[in-house]
């Protein structure tokens, strides 16, 4: 009987013991609610390489540009209206053909009301030698919304004039290749 | 969301191993540790739904306190911290059983030798997986400025189970020195649902026309059974494929659990068993999901009109946007699986000391010829889906009472280094009492535990006659 009560007290102690120490001290589990998670991913886009004859008409004749549209639905999607938090497009153009261009890209809502536009001028290069120039198109506040709102993407490259260019014929050398990339900056939040 | 991460963090108990309870001879349920420990009563029947609930989990690498301390520091710092700190080697686990009934009985052969029967069907649940390292940085910091950085995307690695396990054991005591055991097991998997063998990656190289080159590979699997009762459209229906799938009714599978005791002399126990020597035929209610498939993005051509090849950068476009669609399609499948039951191997080596000396206290009217003390050394094993996990205790046993019965244990495990358990076992009369616990000195703040673990429960003894 003795031992009974011995039992019980120790049982009490312990688990007394246990509910008394065992706490959560000093924490604040609510800061869940402020996680945020900011990548940056980087993507390639669109890539030319282009030779001389791609700026002549069938009876080697320059034109005055050439043109390609893309349609996408990225940049409209929700993910990205209500994640992405500023855009950078990153352009790199080498030029071997002796003949100045003006690259220009220009973004169109669904309504093919034009958003935004991006336009530079490439230099000739009247020895041939690779001439490479860089452009960096940045997107936040005002024209970060005209890039959500964009679904086509219509690039013209027209053939410039130059004190030092020459007319572009079957035989000229050199080509224009354009490398770009879009480096995105997300915010994740819940 | 908030209780998840509570869930997950704060209760976080060491997974699977039951330290306090191997070799803890008053408790019945020790015997589903080692189907050849001792015995030294003629039965035992488990109160039924109490006869043991265990609860544990463990998480590596970071506790709660690390994230929601309270100390001003940015909130996603912290996180950042964490994740930089852990590997792909961390892991969640939480496990959970439930005796639904249970009990034993020692039996008389003809030729008067004794065996031991025991028998019982408890539900466990399981869950376990490994941190995605490169799956976090990669949403920590995304692929810019990871240029060449091989992304993981085997570092997923997840399961998880609700299982019923149907067992019966005999045990042994083939002569002085050695007791043996053997347990025939049934499982049957209520739900199941793991990703364990996802190989691939994704990497980001400088590209040679463009500025970059992106490489993705995948090989990614999914293996769920028995989840469609979710979809059922009553919630009475529901209940009733959950109880008939409790009762043996699921995917089912086999398994054995071995152990001795061996006593080389009467101070000296060495003791080993292997449990869940098994698998489960996952076959009903199977759907599989993979991802297969290789894919270089360098960008989009543009390719102008004029152009023989007669291809616009739309064309171009529209190939991109199917070469990806084709790289994520789900493919998915029924086919039967069979997985393997996550195999426990404990060992321990202890010594016995101090007997009760009769003479001088006679007023006593029933002595105790027992040791009142042990001490050992316990090592448990357990195989997970990429490594080897185990804990290496040492344990103190006493015997206060007739009737109540102490063991302490110190634990070093991949939880931790200091893990400070006890277990008590009280019988008043017949009915016996157990409550065992880990990680003590974490009780202190729970937030900073990477691991506790809780067993109790209550047993009907039926003791020898010469008690």
């Amino acid at each position: 009987m003795k031992n009974r009560f011995i039992f019980k007290k120790i049982l009490l102690l312990i688990v007394s013991v246990m509910i008394s120490f065992s706490c959560v001290k000093d924490t604040d589990f609510d800061q869940t609610d402020s996680l945020v998670l900011t990548p940056i991913v980087e993507v390639n886009l669109v890539e030319i390489q282009e030779p001389a004859d791609t700026f002549l008409d069938d009876f080697g004749v320059e034109v005055l540009n050439i043109s390609d549209l893309i349609v996408f639905d990225v940049f409209s999607s929700d993910f990205v209206d209500e994640n992405l938090l500023k855009a950078e497009l990153v352009y790199e153009v080498t030029n071997t053909l002796n003949k100045a261009f003006e690259f220009k890209m220009e973004f169109y809502d669904l309504s093919k009301t034009l958003q935004h536009t991006i336009s530079f001028n490439i230099e000739n290069s009247p020895t041939n030698k690779p001439l490479v120039s860089e452009h960096t198109e940045v997107f936040d506040t005002s024209s970060l919304e005209a890039l959500k709102q964009s679904s086509t993407l219509d690039i013209t490259i027209t053939l410039m004039s130059s004190p030092t260019g020459s007319v572009l014929t079957t035989a000229s050398k050199g080509m224009i290749a354009l490398k770009s990339k879009g480096v995105f900056y997300l915010q994740l939040s819940e | 969301m908030r209780w998840l991460l509570f869930l997950g963090f704060f209760v976080s108990l060491q997974a699977q191993n039951k330290q306090i309870l191997y070799g803890f001879k008053e408790v019945p349920q020790q015997i589903l540790l080692n189907p050849g420990a001792q015995i030294d009563y003629k039965g035992y029947i488990g109160v039924p739904l109490l006869s043991h609930i265990h609860f544990n989990a463990g998480v590596t690498g970071f506790s709660a306190f690390d994230i929601f301390a309270d100390d001003g520091r940015d909130f996603n710092q912290k996180i950042q911290d964490v994740v930089y700190d852990m590997d792909s080697k961390d892991f969640f686990g939480f496990n959970q059983q439930l005796d639904l009934f249970s009990a034993g009985f020692r039996f008389k052969s003809s030729s008067e030798k004794t065996f031991f029967i025991s028998f019982g069907l408890y539900q466990e649940s399981d869950v376990f997986f490994y941190f995605p390292k490169d799956y976090a940085v990669l949403a920590l910091e995304g692929n810019y400025n990871n240029l060449n950085r091989r992304f993981n995307l085997g570092d997923l690695s997840v399961s998880a189970e609700v299982s019923s396990v149907f067992h019966v054991g005999i045990n042994k005591k083939i002569n002085s020195k050695w007791t043996v055991g053997l347990r025939g097991k049934i499982y049957s998997s209520i739900v199941q649902a793991s990703s364990t063998e996802n190989y691939g990656s994704f990497t980001t190289v400088e590209g040679t026309s463009n500025f970059l080159t992106h490489r993705i590979d995948l090989d990614m699997k999914l293996q769920t059974s028995g989840l469609s009762f979710a979809t059922d459209s009553t919630a009475t229906n529901q209940v009733d494929v959950l109880k008939s799938r409790l009762l043996l009714g699921g995917n089912l599978g086999v398994g054995i659990d071995v152990g001795f005791t061996h006593e080389p002399s009467p101070e000296w126990t060495i003791d080993a068993s292997l449990q869940d020597l098994g698998f489960i035929n996952y076959s009903k209610d199977v759907q599989n999901y993979e991802v297969n498939g290789y894919l270089e993005y360098e960008g989009i051509q543009s390719v102008f009109p004029p152009i023989a090849s007669d291809q616009t950068a739309q064309e171009y476009w529209d190939e991109v946007n199917d070469d990806f669609e084709d790289l994520f399609k789900v493919d998915s499948t029924t086919t039967a699986y069979i997985k393997w039951r996550p195999l426990k191997l404990n060992t321990s080596v202890s010594y016995n000391f101090g007997k009760k000396n009769n003479k001088e206290c006679n007023c006593l009217d029933k002595s105790d010829p027992t040791f009142q003390n042990r001490v050992g050394a316990h090592l448990f094993a357990l195989k997970r889906p990429n490594h080897l996990q185990w804990a290496l205790s040492a344990f103190y046993y006493r015997k206060l009472f007739k009737g109540l019965q102490l063991k302490t244990t110190y634990t070093v495990d991949t939880y931790s280094s200091k893990n400070v358990g006890l277990g008590m076992s009280a019988a008043l009369g017949p009915v016996q009492f157990y409550i065992m616990a880990d990680n003590l000195l974490d009780y202190q703040n729970v937030a900073k535990s990477q691991s506790v673990s809780l067993q109790l429960g209550f047993n009907y003894i039926f003791k020898n006659n010469e008690d």
